[in-house]
């Protein structure tokens, strides 16, 4: 019986032309060598290190959030491409195609499925991905500038997000659509509804809008350019920032976790790859068994005619559309997610505390950490709030209530500064009273050179406040909720935009000092608002109706 | 577990995940459906053949037999290009499908495998399956292949399959001559009640009536967004309230159209009288309760009447069927002429059938109100503001002259003149419209007989 020699018939394969020509290197002999010589001679593979520090490779540390992302990214790609034979832009076909890909096309609703249900999980696996770079303070120097690059990805994640959901060219789509492009609307200066629009010559047929929908609605137009957006454009954007990003995190020596005595680097091959693997391996399961377990929804064919109630923001949006209920659109459509994408750049910039790179520091970072995490928890308490619990006309229904109960018009609104508020010179007083105490807020925390009693000072205030709710109370102009919800959101401004900041980033130099306070103070400014509209039914704090201009 | 295992768990689950996903795409409902015809055909055929004597045409029965078996189960669909139409609905409904089931009969009962019936029948002959499709009359989710879309009992698809005689209303939008055709007397007969019970007093339909409330032309396309849920909840047909879900099947125009005849409409449309969740209050729906009046029966003649009420639909105007308008009868009294117009106008409508009795007109004066009084109960005010009535026209007619008479219903009565009963309640919604636009100065005078000549006389004698 002739014996088979394994080895052998390997060798010969390997060493044939035909695989040699393919495949560059000879046997795999597992030497270290070899293991470099897969890294560096695979296109694919060669964006990693050789040799990377074992503590760059604990789930703890990384959470697998930049790893899953982009292998979401791809699972986009390929699922887009596969739809994109199906799917014709236009306003007579569209709806019908998704139709034909729910009930014609084999594994059409799969397809379909995989591509929503992965985008709505890259969003979140972005924003982990972000809240864990800056735990471990990965995105202090030399990554400053990754970071950016990852808040550009991040934003055009959610733009990819929001061009997709016209697509389908239902209800869901053009309400949503329209809630999101509305905003852009009122942009200062660029849109004709912002604060100084019509001063600039905007109107509702050549503004920032216009430019977006292709029209003064949403219609042919905008389904044309969202789709060559969302299929072309962004894409190649993101494309080219993510070989940025992936180029930088390997220049910048791959972790930000601190060097330790006789750590000895491991090889990439297979150390790196097989936890990579397994990770995208785990995210196309949980996509795949989601996709076939729950059906994306698709609601009536689109109507303008026919406006949706409630008609919701994309869930990822909703935050900012909750935000329309406390400000107007240029303010909680523009100015705060500016803000939020300008500040979140800024923040290694602004951040020269040395301490905490590469490792979770709640002790050495307390007020960067303190901060974020506010920032990160309010915007999903504002969408859990703008999601869950909005009703028909954007009414408060709590999640277990029906919406087919009739709620009461909500009470006349006020505003405290303005034309229309109290007193003849509202104006004269307002304008003053609100830039000077913004500007004490601003700059008291440094001013105080000295370490305050944490506990006496938010004491003191407290009381305060408790006086003045029990004032209030007394004089029938409060009730109880109303004093808690005062008592509760002015504490926690002051608590978190006060006394923190007076307690950890007054020895910072001035020009870093106001950046900072620039966006806790908006931080708060969310709060107080919040405050103000849903226990006090005020509208605007100051308003400025000749130029369009409401707080 | 090693990362060496781990690779080869999570690739063996990919290929088990990708393969259920394939599976659960091809457990898709149609299939079964589809096959278990072509078995029964071929069985029926294996049977003839059984039966037969003749060698040749058993032979014949045989080979159709085989080439049952043999049909590739596939999606089947009906184009129509003119009519916008994809219906899928012959991939279950395989007898009616011309291209398996040539003659389009066949012996089983049930769907969804029987043929099509009444095939033979002129009606059916005039509108080939291949140039209408399916949904061009029927309704329902042409582009869906499973069951609960297809026939549109899902939500959102707002025209599921039309049901019992409502389907009389796919005559409707095309034909003009609906009310003379064999096979849409349902329809016919809705129309003529729609027009008996003076709807058209404040419905008009495609311009032609009063405008008191909205014109019914599109009725059949009204969007559920514009039905408050809580509304659709308190529609009850047969004593029954609609089931308790967004669920097509009962949440459609149809039921909500019966449900305005078959109920008191101020009932489904209670709204705010009392003004509880809004700044101002607002009255009930305006519409009286024909409940009384028109039977079950005739309320889902006037249902499949106006389901053809449709603009959504394309369809090309060589599709359509006009008709010459009917011709008015003639009267030789003007007094006749007269009780014709008040019909024709729909009158009726507010002031009761005959003009025998103003109907409901919430918070308006009405007979046998109390006079309004601050400390009456909620409920009792309630009540006292239903009491209140349009005009009985022959307790008032008394009071008028010829030309005042004339003159009243060619300029009708402002809404804002109306008076309240409870001056804190809503505004009565219905009102008398100005007529000088629709009704001919002839018609008008001679209206205006009929209505002295029906005026009771009080003791005066006048």
């Amino acid at each position: 019986m002739p014996t088979v020699d394994i080895e052998k018939i390997k060798k010969e394969i390997i060493d044939s032309q035909l695989w040699r020509s393919v495949f560059r290197g000879g046997v795999w002999k597992d030497t270290p060598r070899d293991r470099a010589a897969h890294i560096i001679g695979n296109v694919w593979l060669h964006l990693h290190p050789v040799k990377v520090r074992p503590r760059a490779l604990e789930w703890l540390y990384t959470w697998g959030m930049g790893g899953i992302s982009f292998a979401l990214y791809l699972i986009l790609t390929l699922s887009g491409v596969a739809l994109m034979f199906y799917y014709r832009p236009t306003i007579g076909l569209a709806y019908r195609d998704i139709k034909d890909l729910e009930f014609a096309v084999t594994l059409g609703m799969f397809l379909r499925n995989s591509h929503r249900w992965a985008a709505q999980a890259m969003v979140v696996a972005v924003i982990a991905h972000m809240v864990r770079v800056f735990l471990t303070g990965a995105y202090k120097k030399p990554r400053e500038f990754n970071w950016g690059v990852g808040v550009l990805l991040l934003t055009l994640t959610l733009f990819l997000s929001f061009t997709g959901y016209l697509l389908p060219w239902d209800q869901l789509a053009i309400w949503a659509v329209t809630v999101g492009t509305n905003m852009a609307g009122a942009t200062p200066i660029l849109g004709n509804e912002g604060p100084l629009g019509s001063l600039a010559g905007m109107r509702i047929n050549n503004d920032v809008r216009f430019t977006l929908l292709g029209g003064t609605m949403v219609g042919e137009n905008t389904l044309l350019r969202f789709y060559v957006m969302h299929c072309v454009a962004v894409p190649l954007v993101v494309g080219i920032l993510l070989i940025l990003h992936f180029w930088r995190i390997r220049k910048d020596s791959f972790s930000a976790a601190p060097y330790q005595a006789n750590e000895e680097k491991v090889d990439v091959w297979p150390h790196l790859v097989k936890r990579e693997y397994v990770a995208a391996a785990a995210t196309v399961l949980v996509i795949m068994v989601w996709s076939i377990l729950q059906n994306a929804p698709l609601e009536a064919i689109a109507n303008p005619n026919v406006t949706t109630n409630p008609s919701k923001a994309p869930w990822y949006f909703v935050g900012l559309q909750e935000l329309l209920v406390y400000f107007d659109p240029w303010i909680a459509g523009v100015v705060m997610p500016g803000l939020i994408i300008v500040g979140l750049i800024a923040i290694p910039y602004i951040d020269t505390n040395p301490k905490g790179i590469g490792y979770y520091a709640w002790k050495e970072r307390p007020f960067a950490n303190t901060m974020f995490m506010l920032g990160v928890v309010l915007w999903f308490a504002l969408i859990y709030i703008g999601y869950a619990c909005r009703g028909p006309n954007y009414a408060w229904y709590w999640p277990w209530e029906s919406w087919y109960g009739l709620k009461a018009a909500p009470p006349a609104t006020w505003s405290v500064f303005g034309p229309k508020g109290d007193g003849a010179y509202s104006m004269l007083i307002g304008v003053p009273l609100l830039a000077g105490v913004s500007a004490a807020w601003m700059l008291l925390p440094k001013m105080i050179q000295r370490d305050l009693d944490g506990r006496k000072t938010m004491g003191a205030f407290l009381g305060l406040l408790a006086v003045l709710a029990a004032a209030g109370m007394a004089m029938g102009k409060m009730d109880v909720l109303q004093g808690a919800f005062l008592l509760f959101f002015l504490g926690s401004s002051f608590y978190f935009g006060f006394m923190l900041p007076q307690r950890h980033i007054r020895t910072l130099d001035w020009p870093r000092y106001l950046v900072t306070m620039v966006l806790v103070v908006s931080t708060m400014s969310v709060l107080l608002k919040m405050c103000a509209r849903l226990a006090f039914n005020i509208k605007y704090v100051l308003t400025i109706p000749s130029i369009s201009m409401n707080i | 577990m090693s990362y060496r295992k781990l690779f080869y768990v999570a690739n063996v689950l990919l290929l088990a995940v990708f393969v259920w996903a394939l599976v659960e795409d091809f457990r898709a409902e149609w299939r079964p459906y589809q096959a278990a015809y072509y078995r029964m055909a071929a069985e029926a055929q294996e049977k003839l053949a059984a039966a037969q004597t003749d060698p040749k045409k058993a032979a014949e029965h045989k080979a159709a037999a085989r080439a049952m078996r043999r049909s590739p189960v596939e999606i089947k669909q009906i184009i129509v290009g003119d009519l916008g139409r994809f219906d899928r609905c012959v991939t279950c409904h395989v007898g009616m499908d011309e291209y398996t089931n040539p003659s389009l009969k066949n012996d089983f009962t049930e769907n969804p495998y029987k043929a099509h019936p009444k095939i033979d029948e002129s009606l059916v002959k005039a509108h080939p399956f291949t140039k209408f499709g399916c949904t061009s009359c029927h309704s329902g989710q042409g582009l869906a292949t499973d069951k609960d879309a297809a026939h549109g009992w899902v939500k959102h698809w707002e025209k599921p399959m039309l049901k019992g005689v409502h389907i009389q209303g796919a005559c409707v939008k095309c034909h003009g001559d609906f009310e003379t055709l064999k096979g849409s007397e349902v329809a016919a007969r809705g129309k003529r009640l729609f027009q008996e019970h003076g709807c058209q007093g404040c419905h008009a339909i495609n311009g032609w009536g009063g405008a008191v409330s909205v014109d019914l032309g599109d009725v059949a396309d009204k969007p559920f967004e514009r039905i408050a849920g809580y509304n659709f909840k308190r529609v009850r047909i047969d004593g029954k309230e609609l089931p308790n879900e967004h669920h097509n099947s009962h949440w459609n125009i149809q039921n909500w159209i019966l449900g305005h005849l078959v109920n008191d409409p101020a009932y489904n449309t209670p709204n705010d009288p009392f003004a509880k969740l809004n700044a101002e209050p607002i009255p009930p729906s305006g519409m009286p309760d024909f409940s009384a009046e028109i039977s079950r029966a005739d309320s889902d003649a006037i249902t499949a009447y106006l389901t053809g009420m449709t603009k959504e639909e394309v369809i090309p105007r060589r599709y359509y069927v006009f008709a010459p308008a009917a011709r008015e009868p003639k009267f030789s009294q003007a007094k006749d002429h007269g009780r014709f117009v008040f019909q024709k106008y729909g009158c009726q409508g507010c002031h009761g059938l005959e003009a025998k009795e103003g109907r409901r007109r919430y918070n308006a004066l009405g007979p046998g109100q109390k006079p309004f009084d601050e400390t009456m109960t909620e409920e009792e005010i309630g009540r006292q503001m239903e009491l209140g009535r349009e005009p009985t026209l022959p307790d008032l007619m008394g009071t008028y002259t010829h030309e005042e008479l004339v003159k009243k219903i060619a300029s009708g009565v402002p809404a804002a003149d109306a008076k309240k009963w409870n001056p804190k309640g809503p505004m009565p919604m219905i009102y008398m419209p100005g007529w000088k636009d629709k009704i001919s100065p002839t018609e008008l005078n001679d209206l205006a007989t009929w209505l002295l000549s029906i005026a009771k006389e009080d003791d005066s004698g006048f």
